[in-house]
């Protein structure tokens, strides 16, 4: 179970802050992900979760601290932000499909602009893909004809077209229908199977006890617990922890 | 230093291309002047300063505008009330307008729709002149300049005021039908007391946008010689051979007239807006 | 009497339609031109900083607070200053009218590039697509399809605005047709066939314009 101590942390954030005008959001946050594991970050709304996840890849700035992503520092020269974009795919709650491309398109967009990849080849890398979250015959349709939960697998497919190291998901079933949101976890557990280094903000509880490496609970902007599931769940080192469990289990 | 954002900066993220800590220090330098930035206004300023005819701006004598500053004056508040005029009796017949085709009478709505639709798809130019030189051969009355500049521009503005009214009686939530219908209010009540002072609120940025449109469309009564700004504005060009000044001072005019209004019109919608 | 009427205004013809070649190069040629302005001003003032910033606001809150009329005839006699050449009618109407149009347009395509969902380029960024291709891509072509009901907008606007061109001399539709009606004395007759005429062009484009507002609004459901 720990075999992960021994890779070497592919993502570093080091004393990350952020505000807005009066209010901070993010203090001192501290993580450390290695390859291979998979992080699921739980608390309260308005903890700061999102706003964590999104200045790994740069959607958010920091104001001061270190984000390390397989080598690449923030803050850096400006082209780091646009590396680590590369190497970091991102599935939103809201998944944020092109409307005005067809399923095929929106997959092979990144990988022809960013990494040049012929049309032939991205076709092929995105068929299978779709292929891999099981939607392979919606590949020529537009996401408005699609369902919720077809509309993030596509987008889950998306991200992984870019052979990403890690992937970062931002609450990616909150937004669905209930009856959708298996489709989408059975998608992420053979994800987290295969071997892919995940952080993954969600309010899932039972699906993050069920396949994390870790669990960290952030809650007012500060990271309060990280530990392995069993721990977490069943032996809560904190009241603020504790009391959010008797909430939502 | 804090990056504060701005609600520029919050809504714009849609433009951000590198979040801007990744910048580093040059951060504070950058804030207003950037290398583009730079370049273009530089650019522009060598463009204007070589093609502006120097020699000629020297012979230019602003100060005639001190000696006709009355009339300019004068005509630019008759302006100010020929818009206001039109606007004022466009919105009562637009807001009836509004009120009637809200009945859902068949052929009424067909009509009114024909009217609205006429008014607004026809030059403001055209119409002028069809109801100055136009319609008296038809109803045998001669209309004065003044006299056909504003009927011309008010039934233009009741075309447009009709549909902004329409708009702002369907957005006024529901709700407040249910319990006007509930209360058993008349419909005088209901209209004046209760619809109309919501609908009116949500009017008023259209109605700035349109003020604003009308005040332009004013200088074309200057074609009838009406007597306001642009008719008094050519016929001092004429008279004193300096158009130039003239018709610079007149523009401004026309610029401080439309930026005071766009100001009225977002106090006014504050004010509206601000008891709660 | 109007029967009689409508002969002279077909007698007229041959000028009305020499005015409305002109109407026609003024709309097509402004809107041309006033596109790239507007698209110059618009990105001007949303990737710009500061002072470009301010340079591109103060250009739109000009160019849509003077009066058309005011400006073609300020250009017209103001031409000489600049560069010492005389303009026509004709050109200083078209640039009046370009700077006119490149000012409604810019605040349409500022409207319509902020109103695609911030979502949107997110997504492209962190797919890590470079940003040129996240604009033309992504967002442009979102943007385009909002605001092209205000596009048809501004297309009908520019018809109107031609007419004015005729108080400065400028031998379009409407100044032709006070031309021909003056010679005939058929003010009605003349200036309700170009009062129709306008409205058959203007009227469909204007239902156009609203069809398509349904649809995108049907669409966002």
């Amino acid at each position: 179970m720990t075999d992960d101590q021994m890779l070497a942390p592919i993502v570093t954030c080091t004393n990350v802050c952020k505000r807005y005008g009066a209010f901070v959001a993010l203090r001192d946050v501290n993580l450390e992900v290695s390859k291979g594991e998979v992080v699921c970050i739980v608390g309260p709304s308005g903890g700061g979760k999102s706003t964590f996840l999104r200045t790994i890849n740069g959607l958010e700035s920091i104001d001061s601290g270190t984000i390390c992503f397989d080598g690449i520092t923030i803050p850096g020269p400006a082209r780091n932000v646009g590396l680590i974009r590369r190497e970091a795919g991102m599935v939103f709650q809201s998944f944020n499909l092109f409307p005005h491309m067809t399923v095929r398109k929106n997959l092979i967009l990144a990988p022809v602009r960013a990494r040049g990849l012929s049309h032939a080849e991205a076709n092929e890398r995105a068929e299978r893909l779709l292929k891999r979250v099981g939607i392979a015959n919606q590949i020529d349709k537009y996401p408005d004809q699609l369902s919720g939960g077809q509309q993030q697998r596509v987008a889950i497919a998306r991200a992984l077209a870019m052979e990403p190291k890690v992937m970062l998901f931002d609450e990616p079933t909150s937004a669905l229908d209930p009856e959708m949101v298996k489709e989408v976890l059975e998608v992420v557990r053979e994800l987290a199977g295969s071997g892919m280094t995940m952080i993954i903000v969600t309010h899932e509880m039972g699906f993050a006890r069920e396949i994390s490496s870790r669990v960290v609970f952030m809650v007012e902007g500060s990271i309060a617990v990280d530990a392995p599931p069993e721990r977490f769940f069943n032996a809560p080192s904190e009241p603020r922890l504790e009391s959010f469990l008797s909430k939502v289990l | 230093m804090e990056t504060t954002p701005t609600i520029e900066d919050h809504d714009s993220s849609i433009v951000d291309i590198v979040p801007k800590s990744a910048r580093g220090v040059l951060r504070q330098v950058r804030q207003s002047l950037d290398p583009v930035s730079v370049i273009v206004l530089v650019a522009i300023a060598i463009g204007i300063y070589n093609v502006i005819d120097w020699s000629q701006i020297r012979t230019l004598d602003f100060g005639i505008i001190i000696k006709f500053w009355r009339p300019l004056a004068t005509a630019a508040g008759m302006t100010i009330g020929i818009t206001a005029a039109a606007l004022a009796c466009g919105l009562v017949i637009g807001i009836l307008l509004a009120i009637l085709l809200e009945l859902r009478i068949g052929f009424l709505r067909y009509v009114l729709n024909a009217y609205i639709e006429i008014w607004r798809n026809t030059p403001l130019i055209v119409q002028l002149f069809w109801v100055h030189f136009g319609l008296p051969m038809v109803t045998g009355i001669s209309t004065t300049a003044l006299q056909s500049g504003l009927l011309a521009l008010t039934l233009q503005s009741s075309a447009y005021l009709a549909d902004i009214a329409r708009a702002g009686i369907q957005a006024v939530p529901k709700g407040q039908w249910d319990a006007a219908m509930a209360l058993s209010l008349p419909a005088r009540t209901k209209w004046i007391e209760v619809i109309l002072p919501q609908a009116l609120k949500i009017m008023i940025p259209p109605l700035g946008n349109l003020a604003v449109s009308f005040l332009n469309g004013s200088a074309l009564l200057g074609v009838l010689s009406v007597g306001e700004l642009m008719t008094i504005s050519t016929r001092i060009s004429d008279y004193t051979s300096k158009p130039i000044e003239i018709m610079t001072v007149v523009a401004l005019l026309y610029l401080a007239i439309n930026v005071a209004t766009t100001y009225l019109t977002s106090r006014l919608e504050r004010f509206a807006g601000a008891p709660r | 009497m109007t029967l009689i009427g409508i002969s002279e205004v077909m007698r007229s013809l041959p000028e009305l339609w020499v005015g409305l070649r002109f109407t026609l190069l003024l709309v097509f040629a402004s809107l041309a031109i006033g596109s790239i302005i507007g698209l110059f001003v618009c990105l001007g003032r949303l990737l710009g900083r500061g002072l470009l910033v301010g340079l591109c606001a103060t250009y739109t809150t000009i160019f849509r607070g003077i009066p058309e009329v005011v400006l073609m005839f300020w250009i017209y006699y103001c031409g000489p200053l600049l560069g010492g050449f005389r303009p026509s009618s004709l050109s200083a109407a078209l640039v009046a009218m370009s700077l006119y149009v490149g000012a409604l347009l810019s605040e349409i395509f500022r409207g319509g590039i902020l109103a695609v969902p911030r979502g949107q380029a997110e997504a492209a960024r962190s797919l890590g697509v470079p940003e040129f291709w996240v604009w033309t891509s992504v967002i442009l072509p979102q943007a385009f399809r909002i605001v092209i009901p205000a596009l048809i907008g501004v297309a009908a606007l520019t018809v109107k605005v031609s007419g004015i061109a005729s108080t400065i001399g400028v031998t379009e539709l409407v100044f032709e047709a006070n031309v021909t009606a003056g010679q005939s004395y058929r003010y009605f007759e003349m200036f309700t066939a170009v009062g129709v005429f306008y409205f058959l062009i203007l009227f469909p484009m204007s239902m156009i314009a609203k069809g398509y507002e349904r649809k995108l609004v049907k669409r966002r459901k």
